[in-house]
């Protein structure tokens, strides 16, 4: 089964960058997985996804968002179908992520059967930094753990669990799973 | 008490901008404005780096238009180091350019602009998108769209070695030249994507001027403004999208000023309002006059009509064609109809194939001087190209060391600030009648009016939406009395 992986994001707009950096820190721990490819920065969006997802049986996103109400450090596994409600959400210059999708599938496209969007609350993507704001950055290390956990048991790296790493309740309390 | 209704987050527009129009009592549209929020401190962001590494890092400002930012910095770095490049790299950054044009143009025109007029400006939101459009014309068109786009991007990268976050330019040139073998590979693409401009051309004369329902709408609907335009032209005032000089023309089609992109800082000023985010740029010489229609207005468009509109002719011949009819059909040149947007892409993207026919036929393409290593520090540049949706400048200073020590940008979209405003308050005004309550149709024909600018203001973030429903809302004695969502 061929997977990608891809961080979403811009390295250097503040907490915009947490999908890039998990991609990265994912990249130095899963390299060498058979049948995984990881695009650490991926900026594009829209039709411009296809070209990336073609050809691959499952995706994994790693990217940022914001809920109301949302707090940051937060993070939330979607399923594509999860998305479907803001199929008529566009932006300037492309359509949506699920828009893409249809279209893909409409065309004939080689599109992935399975997508995991793994979508981490943020508090500030209007600043050029290349930090993040410090609620984000104190809670990475934790947000990282759990991510790189989530990935694989996606992946079916069935690895046990370790007692600290279940009973973890920052891993708990971040993780929502809305599927 | 007035009313207003709000829509928030706009659709088919990155960012979270709103429109709010307010009413009064009887339901007429008392005024509107269009906001949005800004990216903050990318100027401060840059200050104190090396010099030559801006155009590496302003890719990062825009996902939507990097290579836009790419070349006008790279052209200001150039001005920083004494600005000597090699001649067949600024060919080749043309290149690439044009290969861009025509990528993000399809883009817009297909998935943006055709659902409006393929599904119909008041069609269920449901059907008026690029799914409704396929349905209508055909998946083997889908196919064709995502395929020229594929091309499209697919010589970006054979040229500039990247196609989304080019690391390309360096001052003096670029990196890496084209041989021979990616020239060949290239010409049958160049090919294929020449066919499909042609193609695009056929489909917007059968679906749009077929339809005199919406040539009625493009000439004499609210979607015209009586202000100035800017573009960039050649030395015979053609367009030229990479380099030239900075052209505005007023809508009577007089000449007001040809500048250098070095004097820009004596025709083009910035004027602040306290309800808004972006600043409203406007004829410096002139003076702010407000958001003012007329022959002295100082407000300006910069879009692919007024490229159109500023140029005396096409620099190719089947470009040359198509503008003729435009202008023909449009009832003259220059013309303020500004649904007339969508068709201008569909020319520039003819003199965009025509140049990349032309450049795969220039002998000194693949030559291997493309660069000429600077010497010396001059220590100021501005580079200006003409971004898909606006003139884009990019003005840097830098120390001895090459350190940059300021950089100023205005970027493409918000040249039409102004403009945006005034149009889509002119929109809503017509539309939005005593007894004639908004509706989703009446909304999307407000959206209209700023999507023929193609808008872009926070293309560099890509959080998931979460929860942005487009939503109107109308309140009566402060409660909220109605309210939809798409």
């Amino acid at each position: 089964m061929k997977t990608l992986l891809l961080g979403m994001g811009n390295p250097i707009l503040s907490d915009d960058a947490i999908g890039v950096r998990l991609a990265r820190d994912l990249a130095a721990q899963l390299c060498g997985e058979e049948g995984l490819d990881i695009v650490e920065e991926c900026s594009v969006g829209g039709l411009e996804l296809l070209r990336f997802l073609e050809g691959c049986d499952r995706a994994i996103v790693l990217d940022s968002i914001q809920t109301k109400g949302g707090v940051p450090g937060d993070w939330y596994h979607f399923d594509a179908e999860a998305l479907r409600e803001t199929i008529h959400l566009r932006n300037a210059h492309d359509v949506n992520f699920a828009t893409a999708l249809e279209l893909g599938r409409r065309l004939g496209i080689s599109l992935p059967r399975e997508i995991h969007i793994l979508a981490v609350e943020i508090e500030e993507n209007r600043t050029f930094s290349e930090r993040m704001s410090p609620a984000l950055e104190k809670a990475y290390p934790e947000i990282s753990r759990a991510i790189l956990e989530e990935v694989r048991a996606i992946l079916g790296l069935g690895e046990p669990r370790t007692e600290r790493e279940s009973d973890s309740a920052a891993v708990s309390r971040a993780s929502r799973v809305l599927r | 008490m007035n009313r207003s209704i709000r829509i928030d987050p706009i659709t088919r527009l990155e960012g979270h901008g709103k429109i709010e129009i307010f009413l009064e009592d009887d339901g007429s549209v008392k005024d509107c404005f269009f906001q949005i929020p800004e990216l903050r401190g990318f100027e401060r962001f840059v200050v104190g780096r090396p010099i030559e590494e801006l155009p590496r890092i302003v890719t990062r400002i825009c996902g939507v238009c990097p290579a836009c930012h790419h070349l006008a910095s790279a052209k200001a770095v150039d001005g920083c180091f004494g600005g000597e490049v090699a001649p067949v790299a600024h060919k080749l950054r043309d290149m690439y350019y044009h290969a861009h044009y025509v990528h993000s143009h399809i883009a817009h025109f297909y998935a943006l602009a055709a659902p409006d007029f393929v599904c119909g400006p008041d069609a269920d939101p449901m059907v008026r998108n690029i799914l409704g459009v396929v349905a209508k014309v055909g998946l083997e068109i889908g196919g064709q769209v995502i395929r020229a786009r594929a091309l499209a991007q697919r010589i970006q990268e054979i040229i500039g070695g990247r196609a989304t976050h080019p690391v390309w330019c360096v001052p003096g040139g670029v990196t890496k030249g084209l041989t021979k073998t990616e020239l060949e590979e290239i010409r049958p693409m160049v090919r294929e994507l020449s066919g499909f401009a042609d193609f695009s051309i056929k489909l917007f004369r059968e679906v749009v001027l077929g339809n005199s329902a919406y040539v009625d709408l493009i000439l004499r609907g609210p979607y015209t403004l009586d202000v100035q335009n800017m573009g960039l032209v050649d030395d015979q005032n053609a367009p030229n999208f990479y380099d030239g000089k900075v052209r505005v023309v007023d809508f009577l089609g007089n000449e007001i000023c040809k500048y250098e992109p070095r004097e820009y800082h004596e025709h083009v000023a910035e004027h602040v309002e306290s309800w808004s985010y972006l600043k409203f740029p406007y004829l410096k010489k002139r003076g702010w006059k407000g958001f003012r229609e007329g022959i002295d207005s100082s407000i300006y468009c910069a879009t692919p009509l007024a490229r159109l509109n500023v140029a005396d002719r096409m620099a190719t011949p089947r470009a040359q064609e198509a503008f003729d009819e435009m202008f023909q059909t449009l009832g003259g040149h220059p013309s303020r109809a500004l649904l007339a947007n969508h068709w201008a892409r569909l020319v520039e993207i003819l003199q965009n194939v025509e140049m990349l026919e032309r450049y795969c036929a220039d002998p000194e393409i693949t030559s291997d001087r493309f660069r000429v290593v600077p010497e010396r520090i001059t220590g100021e540049g501005v580079g200006i190209v003409e971004a898909m949706r606006g003139t884009l400048t990019h003005h840097y200073t830098c120390d001895e060391r090459g350190i940059c020590t300021s950089a100023n940008l205005i970027v493409g979209t918000t040249n039409n600030n102004a403009a945006i405003q005034m149009v889509t308050k002119k929109v809503a005004q017509t539309l939005i009648r005593p007894g004639k309550e908004p509706d989703q149709g009446i909304l999307n024909m407000v959206e209209m009016a700023f999507r023929a600018f193609d808008p872009c203001y926070s293309c560099a973030t890509h959080s998931l939406p979460g929860e942005m429903p487009l939503e109107a809302r109308i309140y009566k004695g402060g409660e909220l009395r109605w309210h939809f969502s798409r």
